[in-house]
């Protein structure tokens, strides 16, 4: 797949979290419009923190970091929003908001972005109900299982139909039936034009799926070979 | 993108187990993002009581110092006095006479009256004690004159013709007492004025502290919130409705409050010692009430305004 917009791109980026040694050094990588990876490694590699850099929660310490086109690195503070909301993040800790039901925390990229709330009411439900949690749309997090959150969080990251989509560890909480079913969903998202990114350590999905793979291992990220390449 | 394309069969599923989904979102629509416990509900609320307490009885006293100063300017305004000095009643009944005629065809005097005697000796009698003042003294007759405002903004004329008239004539104007008063007054409102200042830069403030407080304590929440795309703006806006909200609340509170402090206050004053005192009697009119309420909205405003900046000037050092 030969993608013509880049979207995702690193260049000899590092990253550090205060004056600790580099988490990630010299990450060269990008990503094409409509192209799939996962992302695996050890845990505390550093997956989830290059996700970050992603999701515009942590600035690379050095390096170009370009976004959508956009040199996100040394972009504006007021330009961050409008980049944010074309993503679409699957938390590895959920991050729901637990004053709000499940239906809220749905809605929230929609809400945030002035959207009325009569143009994403059927959408919202309707992902709800697809996760499973049409009967639990008025329940707060604290009151769902791991499973359920993890469910909640996934249909929040794809409320907003989003161009590039990042999970942390999705199938983490959930049973293998339903892991298969949010990776094959992930696929099918990917196929309808989104970019996505997945970080897991579910090797057996991994090959299952034959996509390509990008592996940290020592702060470096390198290009493994998938196992059936690109589909 | 339609995402729900991709298993049909679960959603037809979950639909057939959730039948009226659509009621349950409309009862929690107006979900706050920003949950109570972070602005500190209850506290805030009282501070912003006292605070608008505060700036009511500052714009009471403003509003007061306002009405007396009028109402005693305005009577010394339109008053001025003749005082006829003579060696004996004869001279002074001659002066009066000589002055009252000066008096009526002079354009601008509204009515003149001469002071009885008798009355301006009893006005007397706590110096000199009873019935001492006219055997002693050969007391000046006294002519009150009502002017129009245009002879009272110049009186030079009529002095020169009352003196030709009239040797002994002498014309007060009060002008002395009127500066006096008015600066007084002038006083009394930079005074009240600047109570209300204080109190509106406490409430600034307090909503800086409270609005600092708030964010760090939601601090997990305005991260989701800009990670799914919020601006500051919108941030901001949901602590400024809360603050207004909260403010709202606490300035009613204060406002109620002080009404009935005023109220006691206008109740002892009709009926206590303070009856008869310099003090213009304190009733709430209508208009009154409007500029009393105008307090408890600034107090308000200032707080939610305050806040909205607070969160920007915050979130404008974060990434
Ligand atoms: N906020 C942080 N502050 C300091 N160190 C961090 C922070 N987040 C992650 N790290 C460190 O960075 C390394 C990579 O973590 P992470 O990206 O979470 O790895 P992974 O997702 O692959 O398990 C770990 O050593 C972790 O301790
Ligand atoms: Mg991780």
């Amino acid at each position: 797949m030969d993608a013509g917009k880049e979207i995702v791109r690193f260049e000899e980026v590092g990253l550090a979290y205060e004056d600790a040694p580099e988490t990630l050094s010299n990450v060269t990588m990008t990503l094409g419009e409509g192209e799939f990876r996962f992302l695996t490694g050890p845990s505390g590699a550093g997956k989830t923190s290059l996700l970050k850099m992603i999701y515009l929660a942590h600035k690379p310490t050095r390096g170009n970091f370009f976004l959508f086109g956009e040199n996100a690195a040394e972009a504006p503070r007021e330009a961050l929003p409008a980049l944010r909301r074309r993503i679409g993040v699957v938390f590895q800790e959920f991050r729901l908001l637990d004053h709000l039901t499940a239906f809220e925390n749905v809605a929230l990229p929609m809400k945030v972005a002035g959207v009325n709330q009569n143009q994403y009411r059927e959408d919202v439900s309707e992902l709800l109900n697809w996760v499973g949690l049409g009967h639990r749309m008025g329940a707060k997090p604290a009151t769902l299982s791991g499973g359920e959150k993890q469910r909640v969080a996934l249909a929040r990251a794809l409320v907003s139909k989003p161009d590039l989509i990042l999970a942390d560890e999705p199938t983490g909480n959930v049973d293998p039936a339903m892991g298969e079913r949010i990776m094959k969903l992930f696929v099918e998202l990917n196929k309808l034009g989104a970019a996505v990114i997945v970080a897991t350590h579910d090797l057996h999905l991994v090959q299952s799926l034959g996509k390509p793979v990008l592996r940290i291992a020592d702060g470096k990220v390198s290009r493994s070979a998938g196992a059936g390449g690109a589909a | 993108m339609k995402m729900h394309e991709t298993d049909q069969d679960a959603q037809a599923d979950h639909e057939a187990r959730d039948p009226a989904p659509r009621q349950r979102f409309f009862r929690n629509r107006g979900a706050p993002l920003l949950p109570e416990a972070g602005a500190a509900g209850a506290p805030l609320t009282a501070v912003i009581a006292v605070m608008s307490f505060l700036a009511v009885l500052a714009m009471a006293s403003l509003l007061m110092v306002n009405r007396a100063a009028s109402e005693w300017t305005s009577a010394l305004r339109s008053e001025i006095t003749v005082q006829i000095k003579g060696a004996d009643e004869a001279e002074i009944a001659a002066g009066v006479s000589a002055a009252l005629r000066v008096l009526e065809d002079t354009e601008g005097v509204i009515e003149a009256t001469q002071r009885g005697r008798e009355e301006t000796a009893a006005l007397l009698e706590p110096w000199l004690g009873e019935g001492n003042a006219q055997a002693f003294l050969n007391i000046p007759a006294i002519i009150e004159v009502k002017a129009a405002p245009e002879l009272r903004s110049n009186l030079d004329l009529l002095r020169n013709r009352l003196a030709a008239a009239a040797p002994g004539a002498t014309l007060d104007d009060h002008a002395r007492w009127h500066n006096r008063l008015s600066s007084a007054a002038r006083s009394g409102q930079a005074m009240a004025f600047g109570v209300f200042l204080l109190v509106m830069g406490a409430a600034c403030a307090i909503s800086i502290f409270a609005a600092r407080a708030g964010l760090a304590a939601n601090h997990e929440i305005v991260s989701v919130l800009h990670l799914v795309g919020a601006t500051d703006d919108f941030i901001a806006t949901e602590v400024q409705r809360r603050f207004f909200i909260l403010g709202l609340r606490g300035a009613l509170i204060g406002l109620a409050a002080a009404l009935l402090a005023l109220g006691l206050v206008g109740v002892a004053m009709r009926t206590g010692v303070a009856a008869d005192s310099f003090l213009p009697a304190f009733s709430l009119g209508g208009f009154m009430i409007l500029w009393l309420a105008a307090a408890p909205v600034a107090t308000c405003l200032v707080t939610a305004l305050t806040a909205r900046l607070t969160v920007l000037k915050t979130l404008s050092r974060q990434y």
